[in-house]
């Protein structure tokens, strides 16, 4: 009995430190497990390749049973859905080429200067705890730890795991993930109605069939700042018959140009896990940066270790939680991209030099 | 050759292994997408549970920390951590069943139905002792439920499997 109790707790003994070691090495990041989960990876796949094919018919008959009434409903409303965005899409694409331009012409990174490798996601995760999508591109595509992962609708998450031809892609909703974003507030619309010399202050959206910049500037030769503006129509200024401007009685005040600008302010997005939306944490309370308006987009902000380049869509604040004194508020944020449906994916060949493992 | 191969096929480490792959490709396919209640099942806990009751605390806690490994090597949370879980899964299902009088299939149940739960339980406050925020839950509550539910449905078939696989080697006369 003595000899059965310490064989025992021998056992129990040897295990617990199997798993410390094991727990202390892959948080670490040791390329030794690293390694043992490449060579599991090889053993499994094609038994849970199998497994698919077998359990297919199963799961979609699960999926009938479960799913039908929700699934017709959704595709009623995604086909309103797609005519209403195919116009705003034609538009939008104008837009980011020209924003794009005018970056790379200032030398700014822009998306489409990074390379990108397409996968199909083929699994997610089997766990409750961690949100996980597996995809079927791996190290023989460019594919690094580290880089983001991006659909049509903007970012999904990062890849955690690469073999070499899957890998793991750690969704934006799960605890682990953390990125640095900027929230893009539209700043109190400053108007100035023709004729008075006043400014107003309002709180709604500005939106661009109001160009109010145009009667600010209007007094100062030579100077118009917005002219090359799409929206702004040209304007003359008023002259006397002998050809020079006609000076206005009261003394004109000059906004510039940047005023009506969106205003920009980072923070850090976190997951929180399934059902739960991310938050973005560290926003300062600065009066310039104003009220966050529920619906302002959310971006990743770049830089040297950000896991994102920067200007990739990220979602809109979904809500405001204020904190008391100077703390920033909380933002929840609705994601952009369905993380429930996803399907094909890209990834940006872009590793930041925070996740680069030393080989 | 083929000799060879049985010998090895007969070891029941090797048996339970053959059997925790399948059970992992379920794991990965059908039941990650059979969410009821909006719960992935556990089938890994339950066959870590299952050979504790089947064969008792020891081997319950090495083939738990076997099957709990094979699970880590699918998931993103660091490798050991699922194989301890499992493994004081296996330990207690083991342990608790042995205290039983006289087990009829009904205690068999209740007890991997509750070696599940707290299972469940366990894993989330590991992942959330290794560093991970807002796994620590209600929602960990409903997880260990409906798990538990399910595995008290499924025990007997998969205590059975696991009866089979770690059959008793014969000791040589």
């Amino acid at each position: 009995m003595a000899g059965q109790t310490f064989t025992r707790r021998r056992v129990i003994l040897l295990l617990a430190l199997t798993s410390f070691i094991l727990i202390t090495l892959d948080l670490r990041g040791s390329g030794v497990t690293n390694g043992l989960r490449d060579a599991f990876g090889v053993v499994f796949r094609p038994v849970e390749s199998a497994t698919r094919v077998i359990t297919n018919p199963i799961k979609n008959t699960w999926n009938g049973i479960v799913n039908y009434e929700q699934v017709v409903a959704e595709n009623r409303k995604l086909k309103d859905l797609v005519a209403r965005q195919e116009g705003a899409a034609i538009a939008n694409i104008a837009g980011i080429r020209e924003a794009q331009e005018l970056l790379a012409l200032n030398g700014l990174p822009t998306l489409a200067g990074i390379d990108s490798c397409t996968a199909q996601v083929v699994g997610s995760t089997p766990s409750n705890f961690s949100q996980t999508v597996e995809i079927n591109r791996g190290r023989s595509c460019g594919i690094r730890v580290g880089m983001p992962v991006l659909n049509a609708a903007g970012l999904i998450g990062k890849v955690t795991e690469v073999y070499n031809d899957r890998a793991v892609v750690m969704l934006i909703t799960d605890p682990a993930y953390s990125l640095a974003v900027k929230v893009v507030n539209t700043p109190p619309t400053t108007t100035r109605p023709a004729g008075s010399g006043t400014v107003e202050t309002s709180s709604t959206t500005t939106t661009s069939t109001l160009p109010p910049t145009t009667t600010t500037t209007l007094f100062i030769r030579g100077f118009q700042p917005g002219a090359t503006a799409p929206t702004l129509a040209p304007t003359v200024p008023p002259t006397n018959p002998d050809g020079r401007p006609v000076v206005p009685n009261t003394s004109p005040l000059t906004v510039p140009p940047g005023a009506d600008l969106p205003l920009r302010e980072t923070g850090a997005l976190e997951g929180r896990g399934l059902n739960r939306l991310p938050i973005v944490r560290f926003i300062e309370n600065q009066p310039r940066f104003g009220e966050i308006t529920i619906g302002s987009p959310v971006i990743s902000a770049g830089g040297a270790t950000s896991l994102a380049p920067p200007d990739i869509v990220v979602g809109t604040v979904a809500r405001v939680v204020n904190r008391s004194g100077t703390l920033g508020p909380i933002l929840e944020v609705t994601i952009s991209a369905s993380l429930d449906n996803l399907n094909f994916v890209r990834i940006l060949l872009y590793q930041p030099s925070t996740e680069r493992i030393p080989r | 050759m083929i000799e060879r191969v049985i010998t090895i096929a007969e070891n029941s480490y090797v048996r339970l292994f053959l059997i925790a792959l399948v059970f992992l490709g379920l794991q990965t396919t059908i039941l990650n997408e059979m969410r009821p209640f909006n719960v992935s099942l556990e089938v890994m806990v339950l066959l870590a549970a299952s050979v504790g009751l089947a064969r008792g605390s020891e081997v319950g806690a090495i083939a738990g920390f076997m099957v709990g490994l094979m699970y880590d090597f699918v998931l993103t949370t660091p490798l050991g951590l699922g194989a301890a879980v499992f493994a004081i899964v296996g330990y207690l299902a083991g342990l608790v069943h042995s205290f039983v009088h006289e087990p009829t299939w009904w205690s068999r149940a209740s007890l991997a139905a509750i070696a599940s739960g707290i299972g469940i339980i366990l894993m989330a406050g590991a992942i959330a002792l290794v560093g991970a925020d807002g796994i620590l839950t209600t929602k960990v509550l409903t997880i260990a439920l409906v798990v538990a539910v399910f595995n008290a449905v499924f025990s007997i078939p998969t205590e059975r499997l696991c009866r089979w696989a770690m059959v008793k080697e014969k000791v040589a006369s």
